[in-house]
């Protein structure tokens, strides 16, 4: 049973985001719009297929992960950030919610925000390039887990960081990096060795990769290494922020 | 059980290097308005943060209603109310929505009619819709009350409620405190105003650089001390502590 304490905070998370629509929910929208008038129409015409997709379908899956996670991550971060800098945190802190229904709350609200996100961002993707899900479940699932572990980090963010350039220096010098070079614009088999070696070492690459093979139905790794990669990252950044929250760390002094 | 609703046991609180708290044994008993005096830096917060869970304490226990508040933090949590010093508010919501949420976390469902009474007593009933962000400095700080109370505690903390709330309201929220008293709420306030300590509290502790320098009912202090005011009292204690200390 989900108690009212958990139900009002996820509640008041998911009214927050949606109260400022066009900062949580369109200018993502806008951005990877942008992406597939550049990339996947005017210039895809004059670019090849992509292991026998045509190119504006084969970045779909980047393109849509990367907003799936930016925002979970975003969302979560810059919440319980910005209720740490204006002190609301005390209104939360002062309540008996246990650590698992606080770090539940935030992710989950999160999660929905990045799956909102990512579900408009396909179907927008979807005009370009058309409807069809070669394995839809799958899709879910990973784009699901990838949301929950980006939320979690979000929480961890937000309670160590002191200022709001921490806040962003994650999603600026992580995820955008390694989505981008984890294979959002090519096929990990079109790079020289070296390269390719060393995307082969980016966890984010079998996430977008894995969610290729669920959208689009083909990948360069076993779609199950992507998987197994996305529950242990998702284990992992829910275990850290519970211990997080159940060690007081930064929140009560 | 016994009649003690807080109970405070060789609590020492360290920041660091500081001694905020420095072993305070107390008790607050069921049903009293507590007067908690100390000057800035005293460690007056820093009591009340404890007992609220908001930090944790380097030694000693606090109970609540008999219960622990590390250990039993969801049932001391329940029985309390905090007003903070430092207002805060979420610009994001309304007066109605930051205390349907607070009530909500709680597990309580807000109804119609204990809202608007919280309103009421607040005198924020013409607020209802308005954005926190729009509210005056004393309408922030009687919302933080409104806060603490959606859940009906049966021990508030008020930690300089009256602080920048104006004379009329003030006297309004003194009422309001008298009533909640009345009606079985035991209540813990701070305050940098010696007369409202003077014109509120039942007993008075004052506590200086974490220790506590006096604990005595308010009636029994002002009969010893005949024909002044509670702050000549304040003071005058204050200042044999620092000629004390300077001796030593
Ligand atoms: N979070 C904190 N980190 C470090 N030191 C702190 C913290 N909170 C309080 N202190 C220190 O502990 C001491 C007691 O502070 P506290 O806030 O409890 O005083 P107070 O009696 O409430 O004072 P005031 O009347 O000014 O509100 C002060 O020296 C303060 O600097
Ligand atoms: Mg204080």
């Amino acid at each position: 049973m989900i108690g009212l304490g958990l139900r009002t905070l996820l509640a008041k998370e998911v009214r927050r985001f949606l109260r400022v629509p066009g900062q949580t929910l369109l200018s993502p929208l806008v951005t990877t719009t942008l992406y597939f008038v550049v990339f996947g129409w005017s210039l895809g015409a004059r670019l090849q297929d992509v292991e026998g997709v045509p190119y504006a379908r084969f970045i779909v899956p980047g393109l849509v992960t990367l907003g799936v996670v930016t925002n979970a991550y975003l969302n979560s971060a810059s919440s319980l950030f910005v209720m740490k800098l204006q002190g609301t945190v005390v209104d939360l802190l002062v309540t008996p919610l246990s650590h698992g229904e606080v770090l539940a709350g935030f992710v989950c609200a999160a999660v929905l925000r990045g799956l909102l996100v990512g579900g408009v961002m396909w179907l927008v993707a979807g005009a370009f390039s058309g409807f069809h899900v070669a394995h839809p479940a799958f899709a879910l699932l990973l784009v699901l887990l990838a949301a929950v572990a980006f939320a979690a980090l979000g929480v961890m963010t937000a309670i160590w960081a002191a200022t709001f350039e921490q806040v962003n220096f994650f999603p600026t010098f992580v995820i955008t990096p390694l989505t981008f070079l984890g294979g959002v614009f090519y096929s990990a088999r079109m790079l020289p060795p070296g390269l390719r070696t060393l995307t082969l070492a980016n966890p984010v690459f079998y996430l977008v990769d894995g969610v290729r093979w669920g959208l689009v139905g083909i990948s360069d790794a076993p779609p199950l290494a992507g998987l197994a990669i996305l529950v242990a990252l998702a284990a992992a950044a829910l275990g850290g922020a519970y211990a997080m929250l159940a060690s007081g760390y930064k929140l009560r002094g | 059980m016994n009649d003690h609703v807080v109970e405070i046991r060789g609590l020492v609180k360290r920041w660091g290097d500081l001694t905020a708290l420095a072993g305070v044994d107390l008790d607050v008993r069921r049903g009293e308005i507590f007067g908690l005096l100390g000057p800035n830096g005293a460690g007056k917060t820093t009591l009340i943060s404890v007992v609220a869970g908001l930090a944790r304490a380097t030694a000693g226990t606090v109970r609540v209603l008999g219960h622990d508040v590390v250990r039993d933090y969801q049932f001391t949590r329940r029985a309390i109310g905090l007003v903070p010093q430092e207002i805060n508010f979420d610009p994001f919501f309304t007066v109605e929505e930051a205390l349907r949420f607070q009530a909500g976390y709680f597990g309580v469902r807000l109804s119609e009619e204990r809202l608007v009474e919280i309103l009421g007593a607040l005198d924020l009933a013409a607020k209802r819709g308005t954005n926190a962000r729009a509210l005056s400095g004393g309408m922030k700080r009687r919302l933080l009350i409104g806060k603490a109370l959606v859940h009906d505690p049966q021990v508030l903390f008020l930690d300089e409620p009256t602080a920048g709330v104006d004379v009329e309201l003030r006297q309004q929220l003194w009422r309001h405190v008298r009533r909640l008293r009345d009606r079985g709420t035991t209540v813990v306030l701070t305050t940098h105003y010696l007369e409202e300590a003077e014109e509120l509290a039942d007993r008075i502790a004052v506590i200086d650089r974490g220790r506590l320098l006096l604990l005595e009912d308010k009636a029994a202090l002002m009969a010893r001390n005949a024909g002044q005011r509670l702050q000549d009292v304040y003071v005058a204690l204050l200042q044999r502590e620092r000629e004390q200390r300077e001796e030593r």
